[in-house]
């Protein structure tokens, strides 16, 4: 979707266990849900 | 609703503001997320940057991961946080962004906008403004932003492709999108995308 909107130079970096000893974590497991920082640029 | 809205997008919004004027105005409730201090840590945020804060400035914290962790903000930058809540992720950018950066946060709940116009205050943060806002219609010129970020919000957009392309018209040309979400590895059956009560559990 970020390329069919035009932006460029698309990284994913490492994942965080956000949900990890919270209430949320067993489903957080049974979707392998975890956090991911996504850097786009506009092309310019 | 469409394929690329499985829920009504209105309802999800009114769900999404129930469950986090909750984090508002008790930021030590029961969630089934982390919030506040212990989920910085968790997420690596500087940890001498969070320290030197107030706690009515980190205590509503409520991302999914740290959308500076990719590429810190420059010194001078104008920032657009979509989705600010409390405004945690504005104050780390104004002490990235300096004194001649500017940091706009908008957020569509009185609460949070209280709380981080607050907050703010007690800092004395001069580059720092809050303006109540959809990320689908923000409240920001044309190409005004350098950087537009977001952190665990577009996750709860019902039209995330009306959410991008609104981050991309406040974005000026060369402008960075760094945002932090979440993202599921094993899918999820359709009959819970379709449940309005699962996407804030």
């Amino acid at each position: 979707m970020l390329q069919e909107i035009g932006f460029a130079e698309i990284r994913i970096g490492k994942p965080f266990d956000t949900f990890g000893e919270a209430g949320g974590e067993k489903k957080a497991r049974q979707f392998e849900v975890f956090g991911y920082p996504f850097l786009a640029r506009k092309a310019g | 609703m469409t394929s690329e809205t499985p829920v009504d997008p209105a309802a999800l919004r009114e769900e999404v503001k129930s469950k986090y004027r909750e984090v508002a105005t008790n930021p030590h409730g029961k969630f089934h997320f982390h919030t506040g201090r212990r989920l910085a840590q968790r997420l690596e945020y500087d940890t001498s940057v969070v320290d030197a804060m107030p706690d009515s400035a980190v205590e509503s914290f409520a991302g999914v991961a740290n959308p500076f962790s990719l590429r810190p903000l420059e010194r001078g930058e104008r920032v657009v946080d979509a989705g600010s809540g409390a405004g945690f992720d504005c104050f780390i950018a104004a002490h990235q962004v300096g004194p001649d950066g500017r940091v706009v946060g908008i957020d569509m709940l009185a609460d949070m906008l209280a709380r981080s116009r607050a907050a703010a205050g007690q800092m004395g943060l001069g580059n720092v403004e809050f303006r109540e806002g959809l990320i689908e219609d923000m409240p920001v010129e044309d190409g005004w932003a350098d950087v537009v970020m977001s952190n665990g919000v577009i996750n709860l957009c019902a039209d995330k492709r009306r959410a991008f392309q609104e981050i991309w018209r406040v974005l000026r040309p060369g402008g960075w999108l760094q945002f932090a979400d979440i993202a599921n590895g094993k899918p999820v059956p359709e009959s819970a995308l379709r449940n309005i009560d699962l996407w804030t559990a």
